[in-house]
């Protein structure tokens, strides 16, 4: 491992020096993983300086100390083993002095020198940024200086360029992906399968093969040094070794260094570990590099198709895991949700459309029964006169409109041409018999707050400008309605009567008894009155500009609106930008209390202060009004409560904190924009039937239980997910096979009633190891997600986290207890491979915004708003929200245009990966964070930022905007890659630069989910710990 | 009361809720009067009985429980259904108590 992060990323320990808070931590990462794993370590050493020449020379020895004392604090044990150490290595001494870099690199050996001699390069730096810094800052000016400075060091490793020239020479052998080799970052390592970790060299010949596997060992100056590392290495676990080799290629973050005498143990485990790769995979647990990363993002579980051909996409129905347990017993001892993330209307990829079904007058074909829809596993009998339910087993009789003959197999010969017997996902068009009343019209409302703090942000331009541009993308031409509402501490109503030229505004001040001032014409058809809608929306910004109201009467100005949409339904859009203070429903500035958080009120803040709000969504979704919620207040305005508004009509809450229209105008633009154009579902009802013996329970989303398993939903479209949970009901299952169905009957846009359906099988397992097998990380992260974010509304948040961490650990514990006999694994920490991630996505989901820290690591809104989000995201962006992508630019902004895509390698979210001199971006699906290195080179700055830094711009409220050279149009072509990916949000950027405080710390350093932070553990601790929990009985 | 049995897709939730919510709180004023009335009276073990119910009532109400929430009823379901027939027991019991009490007084 080592050897891997040595290699190419000296810069990346440096950053960690800047920090201050992960200096602290970092001292003892010198040693080498410890950085990770050293949370203990860090605090021991005492102080940073001064331990810090210790540490340093320690580098080689963390990994003897660890021999000797597992946890050994490294200030503690250090004295010995350097001791021993120190006489081999005279480099490190010299290391430890200061002339530093040739030192530290003497120290190790060329080959493995470089790399494994990168940790104490790291050391110097992470440890005690000031000292390390000092040294080698005067040596060498940039953070690479250190590693650079050094004159032979910087050949192989402080110029990117030349560490890599030592790897581009051995690698080949290595690293299979060549490409990785130009990219130091490339993730790919984690991917690697646990085999690759077996049987790493034996240990004491260790060494050698590393020169082996890099001869072209550069530095003669290495080689003195080699004996003292050799040391250190022949302590180390093979394993160690044997993945940096396999991992070479990974991201090279210098972190990896020996491991920390804690995970000593645990190392050598793995040696063994390794030679047994059976069922399942074991936890390379020394080296931080090892740990597995969704590198690649979410993986469907495709093979899925393959076993089940015949079953929908997994994009549209997941099990938590693809088998249905056999009995109680076997479900009581699956500790994670038994369950299925359903996104009915999720969209597909080009070219893939789902095909529409009219089955003209035989109606739609059901089983009388269980109302299943006919479905691919369907079976015909009797000559294809009957079908058999594959849910319920009733033997139905087929319409003679729909009969055809079946072939030797009993398979209808039709069946290729009918999709909806030959694909898992098809759209029946409903019959009248599907109605409760003609298909409604899409329909829009539009209630906006014109108060004081609306006007001065503007709010009202950037609103009005938008939906008059999305006026000719508005769904459902030409049967469209629209409707405006403004309010302050009155209710603004607008008549849009196509005969008139002009709006005409009719202001009602009764706040206690609303009514409407007129009947009809307040929501009227688009195309009729298109000239009065926009002329309304170009004087909108006029019409309030002076008004000076700081009031908003938010509970009325809802009234009036269901009052106005009741009969139609639609969607309602809420522009609220201030509390809402008068009238019903008006909220008190609850502050957030510090007292409160650990204690039993704690959960209060988090749930809706008045029934009004909830009371008025059930209203809402009775009449099929969708609410979507945009908050756009600098100050708190009680996301809970308005929240609930649209998480019981399947709406969606929107927050852009501090909003101003020139800096989060586009956002706002953008996903206004979406919102109002992309497909959507009305007046629709999901149910989701499964076959005999299971039975969905509980449902986690935003929705409406209509009854105890139908969903109604106003409104629905492709950026909604749901999730639910199963329980089995009979004790044993007598079948072998588990269908599912789910079906949303809906209004299209276009004014048609369908129905899209959903079908999937799974099989019924007797096996726990299967169900481990099967396992959908993704799945059961956004189960456990949307769990644990009910649970905050009625508990702590210390407790959820607990018992997040809880399931986990139970989960672990009791697939260890399935293996650990047999493969007398005794030591180490083992899960299986389909569960991999699953660790640091709970560790993630801990540190996500939602669940993050106690009072001031959020801010109440931004947490409630979090968490609403994370109700409805799908499983893929869920992933992506709670572990971001990080892309290092500054190299991919020099290739060409067209190469940017492939160029974008995402990293390890660790302040080891970031490297002073280098420029990042962190993707987390909602934002871009851009992070600009200490070191970046100046012209690179200003060719982004448009501005130079030496003006000191206000980073906070710059724009980036395409300006005219190549950097610049690369970097938007980075964000349009990105963007496209996934267009259901648009991320807008923001700038902080490396030790811009506090902005740095809860913008970046707080989704640096794998190190450690205020209260929380790193991976590697997490890793440990878990790993503690599951074998303590 | 027993209205949380009706639940099964007979009834929508908007309908159930609002039914089962118009009679919460005359029942709990009428409980109250009723151990009031048992203190009033000179039945001491009488009122002890139905004390715990008042209080436990009282509590709901403090904590603005004691309506059904629409939004969130099926969830509840179980909880609701368990609570209430817990209620119609102790209920029972005080009835088949007092009309003890009262025949044993004549």
């Amino acid at each position: 491992m080592r050897p891997s992060a040595g290699n190419e990323r000296p810069p990346g320990r440096p950053v960690s020096g800047f920090v201050p808070g992960f200096a602290a931590g970092a001292p003892p990462p010198a040693a080498g993983a410890s950085p990770f794993g050293a949370a203990a370590p860090l605090a021991r050493p005492g102080g940073p300086a001064g331990p810090f020449a210790p540490p340093t020379q320690q580098q080689g020895p963390p990994v003897a100390q660890a021999a000797a004392s597992p946890r050994g604090p490294f200030g503690a044990a250090p004295p010995a083993a350097m001791g021993g150490y120190r006489g081999p290595p005279p480099p490190q001494g010299s290391f430890g002095a200061g002339p530093p870099p040739p030192g530290p690199f003497s120290a190790a050996p060329p080959p493995q020198g470089p790399f494994g001699m990168a940790p104490p390069a790291q050391g110097p730096f992470g440890a005690a940024p000031p000292p390390s810094q000092g040294p080698f800052g005067a040596t060498t000016p940039p953070s690479q200086g250190p590693i650079g400075a050094a004159p032979p060091p910087q050949g192989p490793f402080g110029a990117v360029p030349s560490s890599q020239g030592p790897f581009g020479t051995a690698p080949p052998p290595f690293r299979p992906p060549p490409s990785a080799l130009l990219q130091p970052q490339s993730p790919t390592g984690n991917t690697m399968p646990s085999p690759t970790y077996v049987r790493p060299p034996p240990v004491q010949s260790q060494p050698q093969p590393v020169q082996g596997y890099y001869p072209g060992g550069p530095n003669p100056q290495f080689p003195p040094s080699r004996p003292s590392f050799q040391q250190p290495m022949q302590n180390m676990p093979p394993p160690s070794m044997g993945p940096p080799s396999s991992y070479s290629n990974q991201p090279a973050y210098p972190t990896t260094g020996p491991p920390m005498g804690t995970l000593q143990t645990l190392v050598e485990d793995f040696q063994s570990l390794s030679v047994s790769s059976a069922p399942g995979s074991l936890d390379p647990g020394v080296d931080v590099n090892g740990l597995p990363r969704p590198l690649y993002g979410d993986e469907e579980p495709a093979k899925v198709l393959e076993a089940f051909p015949l079953n929908c996409h997994p994009r549209y129905f997941r099990l938590t895991t693809h088998t249905i347990p056999a009995s109680q017993s076997l479900v009581s001892r699956w500790h994670l949700p038994l369950g299925a993330v359903v996104h009915p209307l999720a969209e597909a990829p080009d070219g893939e459309e789902v095909p529409v079904v009219n089955f003209g007058s035989a109606g739609v074909i059901r089983c009388r029964r269980c109302r299943t829809y006919i479905n691919p596993y369907a079976t015909f009998a009797d000559a294809g006169r009957k079908w058999r339910c594959n849910l319920c087993t009733l033997l139905n009789d087929v319409p003679g409109e729909y009969f055809c003959a079946l072939d030797a197999s009993g398979r209808r010969f039709d069946a290729d041409q009918r999709p909806e017997l030959s694909k898992g996902t098809v759209e029946f068009v409903a019959p009248t018999e599907y109605m409760v009343r003609p298909p409604m019209p899409p329909s829009y409302f539009f209630l906006i707050d014109v108060s004081v703090s609306a006007v001065r942000s503007g709010l009202l331009e950037v609103v009005a400008k938008t939906i008059k541009s999305c006026l000719d993308d508005l769904l459902g031409f030409p049967r469209t309605q629209i409707g405006f509402l403004t309010f302050d501490s009155t209710l603004h109503f607008h008549n849009f009567k196509s005969s008139l030229s002009q709006p005409q505004m009719m202001v009602v001040a009764d706040l206690d008894d609303v009514f409407l001032p007129l009947p009809d014409d307040l929501l009227v058809n688009l195309v009729d009155s298109r000239h009065v809608v926009e002329s309304f929306l170009d004087n909108l910004p006029n019409m309030f500009q002076d008004n000076v109201n700081v009031e908003s009467a938010l509970g009325p100005a809802l009234k009036a609106a269901f009052m106005v949409m009741g009969q139609i339904g639609g969607k309602l859009l809420v522009f609220q930008s201030t509390l809402p203070s008068l009238g019903i429903g008006r909220l008190r500035l609850r502050g957030d209390d510090v007292r409160a958080y650990g204690t039993d009120k704690e959960h209060i803040l988090r749930i809706p202060e008045d029934p009004f709000y909830k009371q008025m969504a059930a209203e809402f979704t009775k009449n099929q009004i969708a609410v979507d919620i945009f908050s756009l207040s600098d100050k708190y305005c009680d996301i809970a409560s308005l929240g609930s508004l649209a998480k019981y009509t399947g709406g969606q809450v929107y927050h852009y904190p501090s909003f101003q229209a020139t800096t989060h105008g586009e956002k706002l633009k953008h996903e206004l924009s979406r919102d109002l154009t992309r497909e959507t579902a009305w007046e629709s009802v999901m149910r989701i039937r499964c076959g005999k013996g299971v039975r969905f329970t509980t449902y986690h989303g935003h929705f409406m239980l209509r009854s105890t398993d139908l969903l109604a939903l106003p409104a629905v479209d492709s950026d909604k997910a749901f999730a639910m949970q199963l329980s089995l009901e009979e004790t044993l299952m007598t079948t072998q096979t588990v269908y599912f169905q789910v079906a949303l009957l809906y209004t299209s846009s276009s004014g048609e009633r369908r129905i899209r359906v959903h079908t999937a099988a799974a099989p019924v397992v007797t096996d726990l190891g299967e169900m481990y097998r099967q396992a959908d990380t993704g799945a059961i992260v956004s189960v456990l997600a949307r769990i644990a974010v009910e649970n905050s509304l009625s508990d702590k948040l210390d407790s959820v986290r607990q018992q997040l961490q809880l399931k986990l650990v139970k989960s672990l514990k009791e697939y260890r207890n399935l293996y650990v006999v047999q493969h007398r694994i005794g030591g180490r920490l083992i899960y299986p491979e389909s569960l991999r991630y699953l660790p640091l996505y709970i560790l993630a989901l801990c540190k996500s915004l939602a669940l993050r820290g106690g009072y001031a690591d959020v801010s109440l809104d931004e947490r409630c708003a979090a968490g609403f989000s994370i109700m409805i995201l799908p499983a893929r962006r869920l992933l992506n929200f709670i572990y971001p992508s990080l892309y290092r630019l500054d190299e991919v902004l020099t290739v060409e245009p067209d190469m940017i895509d492939g160029a974008l390698k995402r990293l390890p979210l660790t302040l080891q990966c970031l490297d002073t001199a280098g420029l990042y971006l962190l993707d987390d699906g909602f934002t871009f964070l851009v992070w600009l290195g200490r070191m970046l080179q100046p012209e690179l700055m200003n060719d982004i930022l448009g501005v130079s830094l030496s003006n000191f711009p206000d980073l906070s409220k710059i724009q980036l905007r395409e300006c005219d050279n190549n950097h610049s149009r690369n970097f938007m072509a980075v964000q349009r890659a990105l963007r496209e990916r996934d267009s259901s949000c648009y991320q807008l950027p923001r700038v902080v630069r490396q030790g811009e405080q506090p902005r740095e710390g809860f913008l970046l350093l707080s989704n640096l989910v794998e190190d450690q932070m205020a209260g929380t553990s790193s991976y590697m601790d997490w890793i440990l710990q878990i790993h503690r929990q599951t074998q303590s009985s | 009361m027993c209205l949380a049995d009706l639940e099964f897709d007979y009834i929508n939730p908007f309908d159930s809720s609002s039914r089962i919510n118009k009679v919460v709180m005359p029942e709990f004023i009428v409980q109250a009067l009723l151990s009031a009335l048992f203190l009033l009276s000179g039945h001491w073990a009488m009122f002890l009985l139905s004390a715990p119910m008042v209080y436990y009532n009282y509590t709901l109400y403090e904590r603005r429980q004691h309506l059904v929430d629409v939004t969130e009823i099926f969830n509840h379901l179980s909880r609701e259904k368990k609570r209430r027939l817990f209620k119609i027991a102790a209920l029972i019991v005080l009835l088949f108590l007092s009309l003890f009490w009262m025949i044993w007084s004549v």
